[in-house]
């Protein structure tokens, strides 16, 4: 398994947590998070996993007229208690590249835990109060994070990535908690920053970040203010919020409606 | 990669069934269903991990107790001095959006089961799957049957209803294709020396992509494995299932015909197919079939599953 990473630098590490990312995820939750952590805290790549193997490569995927290429890299700084993994859905070989992850987190890392993030797409409104779900791979872990507002979840349907890595994590012995805050779905395609910052006050409160939250605010400021005067200039959509707000649900059209509305307000201002 | 056994019973001259999801589900059914009349029991199965992606997880009060694979699994049984293995894989392994195996996986996959035959002294190996072609759902579906090796040819001949390919109506030469598994398997075995045969049950090509099983051609091929073993099931169930999905297969053209949702020299060409027998060559013309799936098929993905939500 050694030649499918590729390392920049060799840090050394004292028990870390690792957190891990995707790249594509609802309101762009975890692709922020890990933005917000790698400029805050300075985080740098050391190492990557090579797409070979566990991405199709018949050629490149193209994005908002970019060309996009599978990325899998796992980042340091100068805290040695956290390691981030930042990476694409494989493709193909899902058990391979999982296990790659928490073999390499495992026995190059040492890491005591890992955590995941992923949004999970909901029916509310986004200035109702939010929460994250978890669910935990272990009695042991759920305990430890007791106290930290985290709603346990039930479910039983189809996997997502985070809970097949949180399987090989339990396999492996390492604790695991994937996060889900709710993002609201009209925002789903968009970014959900206050979902962002519910994530990292969390990550905050747990590894004693110290995480200045000054520009994130800003920025949810200036989205809710766009939504507001969408509100104020559109009745309709103005209705359909005010009825999320009172756990009312929209019909297919009404929610369709809300999301193009929503998207475009929020596209125009930038 | 590895294969888990609950136990290791002793077996002699051995005969392997395999069954994999297909066309119709034909095959699998078939091979269920033998398993299931003999109560074979099960010993041991592949881990999936390396060939399936997880189909289910579940989450207790925030704790996740279980993620489900599909399973590949072996049972034993034996009747009448004869010791028989079956191997039922829920899915076909594939890699990327291929629907049924092809490539690296589906070759070690084919390998993992031969371990297994050849483990337990197995000397003949059967498949089974679907044999698409120009018969009407109301006709009694025909088995064809591909042996790994000449020897076996004058053995098929023997079976009831069963055709060897050089033997099928309007077909210039005795060659073909067998996709996934069903197929592979025949070739792996061959490499390793082994005897194997595919049995094959016919399916209305306008069928092909339904998403329904084709209890019909299930039963043809389980009626050749009962003379093969030399024994008696009742299979009044599959009867049952089968004038049920006949009937549904009836009224669902029905509603297609009065609906006008597939044009009417489809229909024609189906209605020809009613009154075509068997030995009839090609009912219909190459161009009439192709013309006829192009509705079919798109009728058949229309209100197709949507993404569901997933933790």
């Amino acid at each position: 398994m050694k030649n499918i990473f590729k390392f920049t630098e060799h840090p050394r590490f004292e028990n870390p947590s690792l957190i891990v990312g995707w790249d594509e995820d609802s309101g762009k939750l975890s692709p922020k998070v890990i933005e917000y952590l790698n400029k805050k805290i300075k985080f740098k790549s050391f190492c990557e996993i090579e797409p070979a193997g566990f991405f199709s490569l018949a050629g490149v995927a193209i994005e908002n007229d970019i060309a996009r290429f599978p990325e899998n890299k796992f980042y340091y700084s100068q805290r040695n208690d956290l390691v981030i993994f930042k990476g694409s859905e494989p493709q193909i070989e899902q058990y391979g590249f999982l296990n790659a992850i928490a073999d390499f987190a495992q026995s190059y890392c040492k890491i005591k835990d890992l955590y995941t993030i992923s949004g999970t797409i909901s029916p509310i409104a986004h200035t109702n109060p939010r929460r994250i779900s978890a669910v935990y791979n272990q009695e042991a872990i759920r305990q430890k994070l007791r106290g930290y507002g985290l709603h346990d979840l039930s479910w039983e349907g189809p996997p997502a990535i985070n809970s097949y890595l949180l399987w090989v994590a339990k396999n492996k012995g390492i604790p695991g908690a994937s996060l889900w805050p709710q993002i609201p779905f009209y925002l789903a395609a968009s970014e959900d920053l206050h979902a962002v910052k519910l994530v990292l006050s969390f990550l905050d409160k747990k590894f004693d970040l110290e995480l200045d939250f000054g520009e994130l605010n800003e920025k949810i400021r200036d989205q809710n203010i766009t939504i507001d005067r969408l509100r104020e200039e559109d009745s309709e959509i103005n209705k359909y919020i005010g009825m999320l707000e009172s756990e009312l649900s929209l019909s297919e059209d009404e929610q369709m409606k809300l999301t193009i509305k929503v998207n475009e307000a929020l596209e125009n201002k930038d | 990669m590895g294969i888990k056994f609950y136990k290791e019973p002793e077996l002699k001259n051995t005969i392997m069934f395999c069954g994999w999801p297909g066309i119709g589900n034909i095959g699998i059914s078939a091979i269920e269903s033998l398993r299931a009349v003999l109560k074979a029991q099960e010993f041991g199965e592949i881990e999936p991990w390396d060939f399936f992606n997880p189909r289910k997880v579940t989450i207790e009060k925030g704790l996740l107790k279980d993620l489900e694979f599909p399973y590949s699994k072996f049972y034993y049984q034996r009747i009448r001095n004869k010791d028989l293995i079956f191997f039922i894989g829920q899915e076909q392994p594939s890699e990327g959006r291929i629907r049924y195996a092809e490539g690296k996986k589906a070759y070690n996959i084919a390998n993992l089961v031969l371990d297994v035959a050849e483990k337990f002294d197995c000397k003949r190996v059967y498949t089974s799957g679907a044999a698409v072609t120009q018969i009407h759902h109301t006709a009694k579906p025909r088995v064809w049957a591909v042996p790994n090796r000449h020897s076996l040819i004058e053995e098929i001949k023997k079976y009831e209803n069963t055709i060897l390919m050089s033997e099928i109506e309007g077909r210039s030469s005795s060659q073909g294709t067998i996709t996934g598994l069903n197929g592979l398997l025949l070739g792996v075995a061959r490499k390793r020396g082994l005897e194997a045969i595919c049995l094959m049950g016919e399916i209305p090509y306008y069928l092909q992509g339904a998403p329904w099983p084709y209890p019909k051609g299930s039963k043809s091929v389980l009626e050749v494995l009962a003379k093969i073993l030399n024994v008696k099931f009742d299979l009044s169930q599959l009867d049952e299932l089968s004038k049920t999905v006949e009937k549904n297969i009836e009224e669902f053209l029905e509603t297609l015909y009065t609906a006008e949702a597939i044009p009417p020299q489809v229909r024609d060409e189906i209605e020809k197919l009613r009154y075509a027998g068997p030995t009839e060559p090609g009912p219909i013309t190459k161009e009439e079939q192709n013309e006829m799936m192009k509705h079919l098929d798109e009728l058949f993905r229309e209100g197709g599953w949507q993404d569901e939500k997933h933790f």
